[in-house]
């Protein structure tokens, strides 16, 4: 690896994938404890409602990476949706219904035969949430977030993607209001395809950047 | 730079370009308290109770070793609960009782 | 920027305050500061002192996250800009090839004017 160790102040802290509130027989684990305890306080209080956690676990739950998919589809088979797109991310996927509850801004950046983009958050975890849902755990833990943004080409190469030297490749580190989703590259192919079909070849991954979109979805990431 | 100057000069969170292990493509269904976490999270920031900014803050404001060792939902609900203290929204004895309350629940199930 | 605008039809010319037209405009060269504050900060450490350009304004101007870290929910509403910097210039010895990029944004706090 290419890293420079100047600043490894640090413990190799490996962010933790996968959550470890014990589960013994049912019983809450202390943070889910936790958790409970914080909000009922702050519904007790009334500050926040029962009802907005409700309803906000629904919308969550509503947003998914097909929404996304959806998205390219229409860009690939659009071309003045591919232009209102790429021109303002937000309000392209707001004509397609799609809100964006955190007020966050949404640019679209397009893979062509000469760029790769690929979109990372090195200070937290940044995503598109309500295009694409919560972002993967593997996006969320350190070695994607430390070494995307200085060796990009190794970090593609672990998932599969190989890019030609003389393709550019431009990585978008997530930082402040903005977010990004990359349009992927249609597959070759795909020509007689319906918007429908072309969607389904559409994954999170490819979305994030990590994988181009083929017509064998199998290949690629759920 | 001292060691301890890098301590407080580099958040926790700043990881951009440091050394780190190959990728694992893991991830995991959410607990059903991690989603609700996370929808406490979004609907504190709609209130401006604690904005999404000020959850980042205090989360990195926890230290290198709890971020190091905490999952991503332990770390935003301990750093929920230090802030609603520090903004007098919750005290620490109020919330250990509430905790008590909630643990006493489950084990009547 | 002269922070004026002579308008046809209007009398004078209009005085903007400071800090709501951006200083910067894409194709601008700039270079993020070095300084190193404490407790909450969102210009990742990789990127101080290094230079790009301004790829373009993010508008609308926006509070400075540093500030909202404590709280500050409006106020300070300053502009944020995409800069793009090369690779090879954030690091050295950097493997690949010499156009790949690094894009992200940065308040405008943090960026001073480059050398041409």
């Amino acid at each position: 690896m290419t890293h420079r160790h100047e600043d490894d102040a640090h413990d190799h802290d490996h962010d933790h994938a996968h959550p470890h509130a014990e589960i013994s027989e049912g019983r809450p684990g202390y943070y889910d404890i936790m958790e409970t305890a914080v909000r009922e306080l702050l519904i007790d209080k009334k500050l926040i409602g029962a009802d907005e956690i409700r309803r906000q676990i629904e919308v969550l739950d509503s947003r998914m990476p097909a929404l996304g998919a959806r998205v390219v589809a229409r860009a690939w088979t659009d071309p003045a949706f591919r232009a209102r797109l790429l021109a303002d991310g937000r309000a392209a996927c707001e004509e397609l219904g799609i809100s964006f509850y955190d007020d966050t801004s949404l640019i679209a950046v397009e893979n062509t035969d000469k760029v790769h983009n690929l979109i990372v958050c090195t200070l937290c975890s940044c995503y598109p949430r309500p295009v694409l849902g919560l972002p993967p755990d593997w996006y969320k833990a350190r070695p994607y977030r430390a070494r995307a943004v200085v060796e990009p080409r190794a970090v593609l190469a672990e998932f599969g993607t190989i890019i030609p030297d003389e393709v550019e490749v431009r990585v978008h580190d997530s930082t402040a209001m903005v977010r990004y989703l990359v349009l992927p590259k249609r597959p070759a192919g795909t020509g007689h395809f319906s918007e429908e079909e072309l969607a389904a070849l559409v994954t999170r991954d490819t979305m994030i950047g990590v994988v181009p979109a083929t017509v064998d979805v199998a290949g690629a990431a759920p | 730079m001292t060691e301890t100057e890098k301590l407080v000069n580099r958040l926790p969170n700043d990881i951009g370009g440091l050394p780190a292990d190959p990728i694992q493509r893991v991830d995991h269904e959410l607990e059903p308290w991690e989603k609700r976490c996370h929808a406490l999270a979004d609907v504190l920031d709609f209130h401006k109770i604690i904005n999404t900014e000020e959850k980042r803050c205090g989360v990195e404001a926890l230290g290198a070793e709890m971020v190091g060792k905490l999952s991503y939902y332990e770390r935003w609900i301990v750093a929920f609960a230090n802030i609603l203290f520090r903004k007098g929204i919750l005290t620490p004895t109020e919330l250990a009782l509430k905790m008590k309350e909630v643990e006493s629940r489950s084990n009547e199930d | 920027m002269d922070g004026t605008s002579k308008s046809a039809g209007l009398p004078g010319s209009v005085v903007f305050a400071l800090g709501e037209k951006p200083i910067f405009k894409p194709g601008d060269r700039v270079r993020v500061s070095t300084r190193s504050p404490v407790g909450h900060y969102r210009v990742p450490t990789y990127l101080r002192g290094k230079s790009g350009s301004v790829e373009r304004v993010i508008e609308p101007a926006a509070v400075d996250n540093e500030e909202e870290g404590y709280g500050r929910n409006a106020g300070s509403k300053r502009h944020y800009y995409r800069v793009a910097f090369r690779m090879s210039e954030i690091w050295p010895g950097y493997a690949g090839s010499e156009r790949d990029g690094l894009h992200i944004e940065v308040f405008e706090t943090w960026l001073e004017r480059g050398e041409r």
